[in-house]
Formats: C-alpha cells, sequence, structure tokens
C-alpha cells in the first residue's frame, strides 16, 4: 500500500480502508500495513481516527461483564513486579534505572502498532537533558532497539539490539513533524552502536512531541527519499 | 463515573500512579472485558486478552491525548484492535488492500468528504439510511469482529458481494455523516 495524494481520486479508497481497518474486517498483514501507513501519513490517520470517533457508537452493544479477579492481581504482578526487579550488574551511566527506564525502547516487531493519532504539543527542548523516545511494536520481536539525542551536540545514539531480516536490509530513521512528510536523518548501523549526526538544519526541529520513526529499507536506504519499508518502530519524543 | 473522571484517571496512570490505575481499572474492566468475551467468544482467551489489554494501557496512558479523545473509545479501541489482532492471528483471512475495490456506485466528491468535521450526523441516522441488512453487516463486522467469509456466511452471499456490501456501505456512512 502506498501513500497516496489525498487530494487524488483515490481517498475513496482511502476511506473505505480506513474504515475496514476500524471494523476489523482485514487481514493480520493487512492491519499491519495499515498501521504502518496510520504512522507516515497524516491525512490517512485522520481518516482512521474519524471512523473510530463515528463508530465508537456501535461500542453501546457491548453489555459490560465484570471480568474475574485474579485478571488484577495477574496484571499488577506483571507490571509492578517487573518494574521492581533489580538492575543487571554493570555500571555508572549505563546502569542509572531512571535512564533506562526512559531510554527502553520496546521489543519491535517486523511491523508497528500504534495506539494514538493525536500530535504532540511542542514544548521547549531543554539543552541540558537529553530527548528521549520510547518506540514501540507489536509483540513478535525481530529488533530492539536502545537511543539516546543529546540536544547539546546533537548526537543521536541508537543501539540495534538484535535485527533479523531475511536479507540485506538497512533501518532508516524518520522525523515526522507533525502533519508534515517524514524526513530522512539517516540509516541505523545494524551492529553495535549506532549514533546518528543530525544536521544542525534539522536540530530545531527536534522538541518533544515530534514523532521518531524506523523502517526498513533495501541496504543502503530508501531509494525514493521517502520510507519504502515496513514501520517497525515509531515514538514520540519526550523529556524524561 | 463521568468521561472527565475517566481521562483524570488516564492522565493519573500516565504519571506511574497505581492507585489510579486500580481504579481505572475497575471502573473500565467489565466494558473491555465484554469486548474481548464478545469478539474473541472464549471465556480464557478474554481473560488473557484482558491482561494485555491493560499491561498496554498502562504503557500508552501518556499517549491518550484529552480533549480530543472520549477516554472509553480510547480504551475501547485499544481492547478491540487488540482483540481482532488476536483472533486473526488466530484465524488468518485473505489480504485484500492491494486489490482492486469495486466503489463503483458511490455518488459524492470524495475530496469534500475527506474533510473531518467536527459536527456530523450521529451514525445511527446513517445506519438507518442503509439497507437493513447491510446496517446489519456493518453492525456485526465491528461488534463482533467478524470477517468478510463469516459475514458472508451469516447473510448467505458470495464473499465478494459482501465485501462490495460493505465497502459501499462504508462510503455511503461516510457521505452521511459529512452532509
Amino acid at each position: 500500500m502506498t501513500t497516496q495524494n489525498p487530494e487524488s481520486g483515490d481517498s475513496r479508497r482511502d476511506q473505505v480502508i480506513a474504515g475496514e481497518y476500524v471494523l476489523g474486517v482485514l487481514s493480520a498483514d493487512d492491519r499491519r500495513k495499515v498501521e504502518a501507513r496510520i504512522v507516515l501519513d497524516g491525512a490517512f490517520a485522520a481518516m482512521v481516527n474519524h471512523w473510530q470517533s463515528n463508530l465508537t457508537t456501535f461500542d453501546d452493544a457491548y453489555e459490560p461483564i465484570a471480568p474475574p479477579p485474579q485478571v488484577l492481581v495477574a496484571v499488577e504482578r506483571r507490571l509492578f513486579a517487573e518494574q521492581a526487579r533489580p538492575v543487571a550488574a554493570a555500571g555508572g551511566f549505563w546502569n542509572s534505572l531512571a535512564l533506562w527506564r526512559v531510554l527502553t525502547l520496546a521489543s519491535v516487531a517486523g511491523l508497528v502498532t500504534v495506539a494514538t493519532f493525536s500530535s504532540g504539543i511542542l514544548t521547549p527542548v531543554s539543552q541540558t537533558k537529553p530527548l528521549v523516545a520510547e518506540l514501540t511494536g507489536d509483540a513478535s520481536t525481530t529488533i530492539n532497539l536502545l537511543a539516546q539525542y543529546d540536544a547539546a551536540n546533537g548526537a543521536l545514539k541508537i543501539t540495534p539490539v538484535a535485527a533479523k531480516q531475511a536479507e540485506a536490509k538497512s533501518l532508516e530513521l524518520w522525523l515526522i513533524e507533525g502533519d508534515n512528510p517524514a524526513k530522512s536523518l539517516g540509516i541505523l548501523p545494524q551492529t553495535g552502536e549506532g549514533e546518528i549526526i543530525i544536521p544542525p538544519e534539522l536540530r530545531s526541529k527536534f522538541g518533544a512531541g515530534v514523532t521518531l520513526a524506523v523502517s526498513v529499507e533495501p541496504f543502503g536506504g530508501s531509494p525514493t527519499g521517502t520510507a519504502t519499508g515496513p514501520v517497525v518502530a515509531v515514538g514520540k519524543t519526550r523529556l524524561p | 463515573m463521568t468521561t472527565d473522571d475517566i481521562a483524570t484517571l488516564i492522565g493519573r496512570v500516565s504519571l506511574r500512579d497505581r492507585a489510579a490505575f486500580s481504579a481505572l481499572y475497575r471502573q473500565t474492566s467489565p466494558k473491555l472485558f465484554a469486548i474481548c468475551v464478545r469478539i474473541l467468544r472464549d471465556r480464557t482467551e478474554a481473560e488473557e486478552a484482558l491482561q494485555e489489554i491493560y499491561i498496554k494501557i498502562w504503557q500508552r496512558a501518556d499517549r491518550f491525548a484529552s480533549g480530543d479523545t472520549n477516554p472509553m473509545s480510547w480504551l475501547s479501541a485499544i481492547a478491540r484492535n487488540h482483540a481482532i489482532d488476536h483472533l486473526r492471528a488466530r484465524k488468518p483471512v485473505a489480504n485484500t488492500i492491494d486489490e482492486a475495490y469495486d466503489l463503483a456506485d458511490s455518488a459524492p466528491d470524495p475530496e469534500k468528504t475527506a474533510i473531518n468535521t467536527a459536527e456530523g450526523r450521529r451514525i445511527d441516522k446513517c445506519m438507518n439510511e442503509l439497507e437493513a441488512d447491510r446496517a446489519d453487516a456493518v453492525r456485526k463486522a465491528y461488534v463482533e469482529g467478524l470477517s468478510y467469509q463469516e459475514l458472508a456466511e451469516l447473510f448467505g452471499t458470495p464473499l465478494n458481494t459482501m465485501r462490495t456490501w460493505l465497502r459501499r456501505s462504508l462510503l455511503k456512512l461516510r457521505e452521511c455523516m459529512e452532509r
């Protein structure tokens, strides 16, 4: 599925696909494609959002059913037992729990799951605090990422912990500010610790609430200047 | 429990307030559990799904934008999306979105309908403008998470006919909601 010009005659089809997504009739693969497009195409995301708010009236059909008490117990055990777990042995900076909590990018699937379409509110970036993004994806892990952006020197550190792709691919990082087209920030090194120096002209765009997304591209990066492969991770920046 | 109260609880959850999380769970889990039971049609799977859904809610609470979104609608969408993903993984259906869509008989200029207006007719009114069985198919797809194949069997239509029904109904609904 390609990103189409919202002015084109394809927008009827887009409206239908957005509606089919919200209804739930699409296949798993198609749902992942739609979710990747939601990330990269603001006009399409708005269509999905619109269907969601229109069709939510049907939620009245769900008559509440009290779940058994063990469900909450299990949820709280999973959430809060994990948080209380001691940090693995290592030292100094990298062992800061607060740092890792905000720097952890969730395990990321072949494709992305997005829960929100709301646009963030830009707030001024402190020059002293690193800006971080929590990039979340689906459950079937193909890569794990850790990242940190230092506004002082424009360095964005990305560490892909594992990357399983059938053939040589590159991971490309994109910056999406509001409804503007995604801007490429560069290719992520796939082994070891990666660091991208953000071009000076793009540094002013780094504020809390902009979206960072990573897509899988042909080796060497997207040939077209826009994301062509599946989006594997996406998240909004925020101050820790 | 008002909409504002639920929005406030979600806000507190985003600040990692565990008491607020328990309160949010108590207030909202019967609705979200009903969604899981209805779509998954299996109590055990529904309980497991509900666990995953509240873990997602804890993790994503900071992405809730109060003001533009009804909080119950936001929570229900997380639950429906999770349940439908689970269902489609368990019982795969055909990929369709890269195929041609037969949207021939829908009337108005779509560019005008693509504009998102806050105003709009109630969906119920627009559902009444659809033929009864088509409206019923739209509602069943949403509420029960039925696939095109299941809908075709239920309504006794060929699969492609059901796809055309539903897609044209979506266009008609969109046109009606914006009218």
